[in-house]
């Protein structure tokens, strides 16, 4: 069996997490998020590592949760695990760039979100679908799409769950750099071999320090946004919304012009 | 309210798409093509499609929009879910 995710060394220091799970479109199932887990844990654990590159699928970056994990949800019978995917982000030691070259939409986005640096292709969309499927965002989206997109921008994604083009956070976001498609991961690199070549304890340390905004922002986020969740997913309404709306980017060679 | 036709349904989905695939050339533009052939991708599809049902009123199941291929039977089966619903009332 192929692996959904894998850790491989790009450059000196450089580590590479690339989601490839082509067949169910890098969404969260349950061995999709077992193996992100322990890739990340590896990463994070590895003393050489001194930048952490997240990567997707060329067309699918991350399409969040899977439908079944959504309806598993309403059952009330699980828990959501993905939670545990921005917090492992969040919480990596060295600096994460999100190479986000395909659509990353709902938790899949929240997941780059997560990263000290973003990386979106003009052609790919991005966009928080949970609304469309009647029930709050998570994965602490409520308190990072801000600094990435605006505040009032974010509240349009949240409220409305418009999917939108990469073109559009062009110079008005604080993503930091909105490319064509195939020069997203280039530039991810370029910027990648920039840190590695620094100090792995200064990194560490800086890292500890700047990340702390958003680490806090998150453990508040993630108590509110697990209570709005079990008001919306008891509701008989989310399950139809989820069969009806749950919106599924579609893998391979797509968004390129032919 | 008269359900719209099919020419206004085309107008409409022609507009979604020129709104979302910034690099559709519109001279170009023929409906017996599909969206992905026109330049769109998976997801630019879903946001034309539920722009267009949005603007229409009508709700059209997933499942079937899966089934069509080109943007004629995107129109037809718009139009004949409006006539329906416009039948109902």
């Amino acid at each position: 069996m192929t692996e959904r995710v894998t850790l491989a060394r790009e450059d000196d220091g450089i580590a590479v997490v690339t989601m490839r799970d082509e067949a169910n479109r890098n969404a969260f199932t349950e061995p999709f998020v077992d193996e992100l887990q322990a890739v990340l844990r590896a990463a994070a654990t590895d003393g050489s590592v001194r930048v952490i590159l997240l990567r997707g699928l060329p067309g699918i970056f991350c399409a969040g949760a899977h439908q079944d994990l959504l309806l598993e949800l309403t059952s009330g019978e699980v828990d959501a695990a993905d939670i545990l995917l921005s917090k492992a982000v969040l919480d990596l030691p060295v600096p994460s760039i999100a190479a986000m070259e395909g659509h990353a939409v709902g938790g899949g986005l929240a997941l780059g979100l997560c990263c000290d640096v973003l990386l979106m292709a003009r052609e790919s969309r991005y966009g928080c679908s949970f609304m469309n499927m009647g029930f709050t965002p998570g994965m602490g989206i409520t308190r990072l799409l801000q600094d990435a997109v605006g505040e009032y921008l974010a509240r349009e994604m949240m409220f409305g769950g418009e999917i939108i083009r990469g073109a559009r956070f062009e110079a008005r976001s604080g993503v930091n750099h909105v490319l064509p498609r195939e020069q997203v991961w280039p530039r991810a690199l370029q910027i990648a071999k920039r840190i590695a070549d620094k100090p792995r304890h200064a990194l560490v340390t800086l890292k500890a320090n700047l990340s702390i905004r958003h680490r806090r922002m998150f453990e508040e986020t993630r108590t509110l946004e697990a209570a709005m969740h079990r008001l919306c997913f008891a509701q008989p309404e989310t399950r139809q919304r989820i069969l009806e709306n749950y919106t599924r980017p579609e893998p391979g060679r797509e968004g390129e012009t032919p | 309210m008269a359900a719209p036709t099919k020419e206004e349904i085309l107008k409409i989905v022609k507009q979604h798409l020129a709104d979302n695939v910034e690099d559709m050339d519109e001279s170009k533009f023929d409906p017996a093509k599909s969206m992905k052939a026109l330049g769109a991708n998976s997801l630019d599809i879903v946001e034309v499609v539920s722009c267009t049902m949005r603007d229409l009123k009508i709700k059209v199941p997933r499942a079937e929009l899966a089934k069509l291929n080109n943007v004629n039977e995107l129109v037809d089966l718009l139009h004949k879910t409006a006539v329906e619903k416009e039948q109902a009332a």
